[in-house]
Order: structure tokens, then C-alpha cells, then sequence
């Protein structure tokens, strides 16, 4: 109980920082003028919760196809899923430059595939799974070189920014990815038991009573549906789905009914912190937010492969 | 009335003939013993009578067919006790157990204390040595109601101390009316709990019936192609002449 109301106030914090930080600091409580109260609530308060829902979404996507997986170690961008979700949004912008619309469908087409090529292979066992997923990393990187190449000159900022990560300019309406989040998170919760019981393998969760067969495939869906809606609101931004599970399964154990909630929250959390430092560190320029999530994420990663020897 | 019912059961993995025209049927309150060279079958019968590979033939499991069963169903009439599980994802003992039985602390404390990991319950799986894991799962499957265990090596592991607890315990389980179906490695262990054996040869080949007449140094010597002899009144695998004599 002091662990989640710790949780709550770290919230409460947050957004309040996320809030009041930019390229000005901005009490929310003493707003002096109109044109504050604009940057506060209409252009700052939509990004927090964009933020925010995206960030919890990634982090329940990580959770869910950990246990899909069978692996700790496994999430949709560990496995190449951005860099098929790049591919696709650089198609998008390709054929259409001018329409955010289209490249938001190439990336969610994209992120798709990815996650079709990845369940593929992941009858190969956890081990070669992430192998595979690393050769499939490699592949659409190669992909993405080659439409990079291919790309118009004028494309090219928007491309590598959306590839770092974006959260100015969603396509997707903030409402749609808090309800969104507040389903999936749901979805999650209910199956929570089930999916402690897939903790201890496949024979075991079926000789408990579990249909892992129809288990396996609502996961799938509701992970996929998860990571392409995100990838698609706020481009690539990987390692929240990984380092998230995990630090919320060393507080608050392993069972889903803590994990998944914890992680839609501490997922959001730390994605709100990221954006806020994105906006703040070289103000009035943006730092892309994917670039602060991999500097947190690719050390915590190291030191958890180190630590399952 | 006949608690499982096999009639020319047969048993294919990965276009392998493991067992075939397996046909017998055991009542509640007896264990069967099935007894095999590696690769045999073995568990892969365990595993079709689970519900958890296919075969062919009949299974009929309290007057239903097996196959008519919902896996929820199977579940409340078969517990199954085989691999053990991943370590991975950190769970603890307790909530480990806390996946075979629902809000029942009284009976994980229970069951903990009767398998020795009472002082393990807080601690997580891939902290637990093979043998303490494998208690682990002798205890969950205590927590289980139902009527038939499907016990798969279950003293795999296990020191000598908790070989013996177990097998003590199968047959306390047998007393109190569940039937047990149980892959052994061991002979001794096999006299010690067995009404029933089921012999496969890995070549296709199956035997069933009571210990009495078919527990013999010539059927099992056959069986696992290594000279098994008779010494008083038991059966021992002849490992050859002892290095050094026994001092009592």
C-alpha cells in the first residue's frame, strides 16, 4: 500500500513538473495571463497526457509480450517492430509529403508487420526468438537506408525526427489514447491471473485449465493493437516497454494485477519525464524524446542481461 | 466403476510410434507405475492423458471421453506434475502455490510445511536449488483437488530424505481415495508404491497389469536391455560387485 501511494504522489509530481517546465517555467497555480494560460492548457496539458497514455501503452505492450514471449528481455522495439513501424511511416511520407495522415498509416501498417514477422518466429524458443528479432532489427534498418536514400531532401527532418520519437504533433486525439490506455489496462487486469499462470510455461498454464491457445492469440492482438496505436501517436520510442515491467516487477512482484497497472502508470511517468526533459534541455529547441528514453534505456538493459547470468 | 478407462491408446511425436494398444483401466485409490527406458514414452502418456498432446484410441475418464472435456473441466479431474517451470520472471514459492489453489493461505502453509519449504515461501523460484523447485511443485500439486495426479519423475531431484517423504506421501494421497499414475526411474521406489505397472519398450511395445505378474528380474532386464536381479525379496539393477565392503 505505501509502495502505491508513493506511485500516486511520484504522479501527481510529475505532472505538475511536466506542466510548469518548457522553455518558461509556469506555475499552474499562479497563472498571471491569457497567453500562459494558452501554452499551459492548450498546447502543454495535451502533451502531458499524450505522453503520459503513450507511455503507459508502450509499457503494457513491453509487459505482455514478455509473458507472449517467455522472455524478460523481449519488447516490440527490442524485436525490430521500429524499425518496420520507420519503414513504413517513410513510405507514408514518400507517397504523400504533405500529409501527416498518410505517414501515420504507413507507420501503423508497418508496425504491423513487424510484429506479424516477429510471432513468425516465436515458436523458435525465447533465445533464438530475440536472435531472430535482432537479424529482423537489422533487416528493416537496411530498408529504412535505402528509403532514406531514396528520400526528398525536405523529408528528411520530419522522417528522423518522427524515427527519434515526437510527441509535438500526435495525429492521434489525446482522448482516444487515454481511453485507449484505460482499456487496454483493463483488458490487461482480467487476464492478469491467467497470465501469471503462462509465467510457468505453456504445459503448466494449460494443465491449470487455461486455453493457451486463445490466451496466446487475445494477447497478441491486444499487444499489436497496443504498439502500433503508440508507435503511430508518437513515432519510435523504444526501451520503455523493457525497463518499465521490470522495475515495476522488483517493487511490486511479479504478479500481473500489480505489474500491469503499475507499468500503464510508472510507463506513463517515465515518459512524461522524458518529454519534459526534452523540451527543457536545450529550450527553446526540442531534443527528440526517443533519444532520452534509449540513453536511460540501453544502460538498464545491459545491467539486466548482466544480472540473469 | 473404473475411475480411467484406456482402451488401444496410442502415442505419436514428431512421426515417432512412442506407444501403441496401450489398454487397461485403474480405479481410485491405486497407483500405477509406468516404467520405461529414456525416450520410451513415458511422459508423453502422462501428457495424453492430461489433455496436453493428442493421441489416438479411448480415453475414458469417470464414464466421459477424455477428449469431451473442456480443458477447465480436465483441470478439476486431473493434476498434472511434469517439467519445472521457468525462473525467469522472478516469481516467489508462495506465489508459485498461490497459481495451483486461490486465497487458501492456510493450505499453502499446510502443504509448505509437509514438503519442507515453509522457510521458502518469500523466496524467489530461480533462488531455489533443482530439489527444492521440485518440492516446490509437489507441494502445489497437493493444493490440487483433483482425483487424479499424473506425477512425472516425481522424486527427480530430491535427496534421499525427501525420496522417501514422497513416496510416503503418494501413497498417504492413495489411502485417501486419489488415483495415481507415476513415471519412476527407480525399482525399489516402483515396489514400494505400485498396484499396477505399465512397461513400454519404446519400440511401440506396452504391458499393463498388476505388479504380481509382471514384476519380474526377466520382464524388467528385457525392458531396459541391463541385467536387473532378485536379491531377497527385491529387484535391483546388478551394478556389479561392490568397491569395498560394507561396514555395519
Amino acid at each position: 500500500m505505501l509502495r502505491w501511494s508513493a506511485l500516486f504522489l511520484v504522479v501527481v509530481i510529475c505532472l505538475f513538473f511536466g506542466l510548469a517546465v518548457g522553455e518558461e517555467w509556469i506555475n499552474p497555480f499562479t497563472v498571471s495571463d491569457g497567453l500562459e494560460s494558452t501554452i499551459l492548457w492548450d498546447l502543454r496539458f495535451p502533451r502531458l497526457l499524450t505522453a503520459f497514455a503513450v507511455g503507459g501503452l508502450l509499457a503494457l505492450a513491453g509487459a505482455w509480450f514478455q509473458v507472449l514471449l517467455g522472455n524478460p528481455l523481449a519488447e516490440p522495439y527490442v524485436l525490430g517492430v521500429a524499425g518496420s513501424a520507420s519503414a513504413g511511416a517513410v513510405t507514408g511520407l514518400m507517397m504523400m509529403p504533405d500529409s501527416a495522415w498518410v505517414m501515420s498509416l504507413g507507420a501503423f501498417i508497418g508496425a504491423w508487420i513487424g510484429i506479424m514477422f516477429v510471432m513468425f518466429f516465436s515458436h523458435l524458443g525465447s533465445n533464438r526468438m530475440l536472435l531472430a528479432g535482432v537479424v529482423l532489427a537489422a533487416f528493416w534498418s537496411a530498408v529504412l537506408a535505402l528509403l532514406l536514400a531514396l528520400l526528398p531532401e525536405q523529408g528528411l527532418f520530419r522522417a528522423f525526427s518522427w524515427m527519434m520519437g515526437d510527441l509535438s504533433h500526435s495525429d492521434i486525439p489525446v482522448t482516444v489514447l487515454l481511453i485507449a490506455w484505460a482499456i487496454a489496462l483493463v483488458c490487461g487486469v482480467m487476464l492478469s491471473r491467467a497470465l501469471d499462470m503462462l509465467l510457468l510455461g505453456e504445459r503448466h498454464a494449460e494443465a491449470l485449465g487455461i486455453d493457451v491457445k486463445k490466451l496466446r492469440q487475445r494477447l497478441l492482438l491486444l499487444a499489436s493493437a497496443v504498439t502500433a496505436l503508440a508507435v503511430t501517436a508518437a513515432g519510435t520510442i523504444g526501451f520503455v516497454g523493457l525497463v518499465i515491467p521490470h522495475l515495476m516487477r522488483l517493487l511490486f512482484g511479479s504478479l500481473h494485477r500489480a505489474v500491469l497497472p503499475a507499468s500503464a502508470i510508472g510507463g506513463g511517468l517515465l515518459l512524461v519525464l522524458a518529454d519534459s526533459a526534452a523540451r527543457t534541455v536545450i529550450a527553446p529547441a526540442e531534443l527528440p524524446v526517443g533519444i532520452l528514453t534509449a540513453i536511460i534505456g540501453v544502460p538498464v538493459f545491459l545491467f539486466l542481461l548482466l544480472r540473469r547470468r | 466403476m473404473d475411475l480411467l478407462k484406456l482402451s488401444n491408446v496410442a502415442v505419436e511425436r514428431a512421426d515417432r510410434k512412442l506407444l501403441s494398444d496401450l489398454s487397461c483401466s485403474f480405479k481410485s485409490g491405486e497407483v500405477v507405475v509406468v516404467l520405461g527406458p529414456n525416450g520410451a514414452g513415458k511422459s508423453s502418456l502422462l501428457l495424453a492423458l492430461a489433455g496436453l498432446i493428442p493421441f489416438s484410441g479411448e480415453v475414458i475418464l469417470s464414464g466421459r471421453d477424455l477428449n469431451g472435456y473442456s480443458r477447465h473441466e480436465l483441470s478439476r479431474e486431473v493434476a498434472w506434475q511434469g517439467e519445472l517451470p521457468p525462473t525467469e520472471f522472478g516469481l516467489t514459492v508462495k506465489q508459485r502455490l498461490n497459481l495451483a489453489i486461490e486465497d487458501e493461505s492456510e493450505a499453502i502453509e499446510h502443504v509448505a510445511k509437509s514438503m519442507d519449504i515453509q522457510t521458502l515461501l518469500q523466496r524467489p523460484l530461480g533462488e531455489l536449488s533443482s530439489g527444492e523447485r521440485q518440492r516446490t511443485e509437489l507441494a502445489a500439486l497437493m493444493l490440487r483437488d483433483a482425483p487424479i495426479w499424473l506425477l512425472d519423475e516425481p522424486t527427480a531431484h530430491l535427496d534421499l530424505k525427501h525420496q522417501i517423504q514422497c513416496i510416503q506421501m503418494m501413497k498417504k494421497q492413495c489411502e485417501n481415495g486419489r488415483a495415481i499414475i507415476t513415471v519412476l526411474h527407480d525399482i525399489q521406489q516402483a515396489m514400494a508404491v505400485a498396484d499396477h505397472l505399465i512397461l513400454i519398450d519404446g519400440k511401440g511395445g506396452t504391458e499393463s497389469g498388476e505388479v504380481k505378474q509382471i514384476f519380474t528380474s526377466e520382464r524388467l532386464s528385457r525392458l531396459y536391455d541391463a541385467p536387473v536381479v532378485a536379491q531377497g525379496a527385491v529387484l535391483v539393477p546388478n551394478y556389479g560387485d561392490s568397491k569395498y565392503e560394507i561396514t555395519r
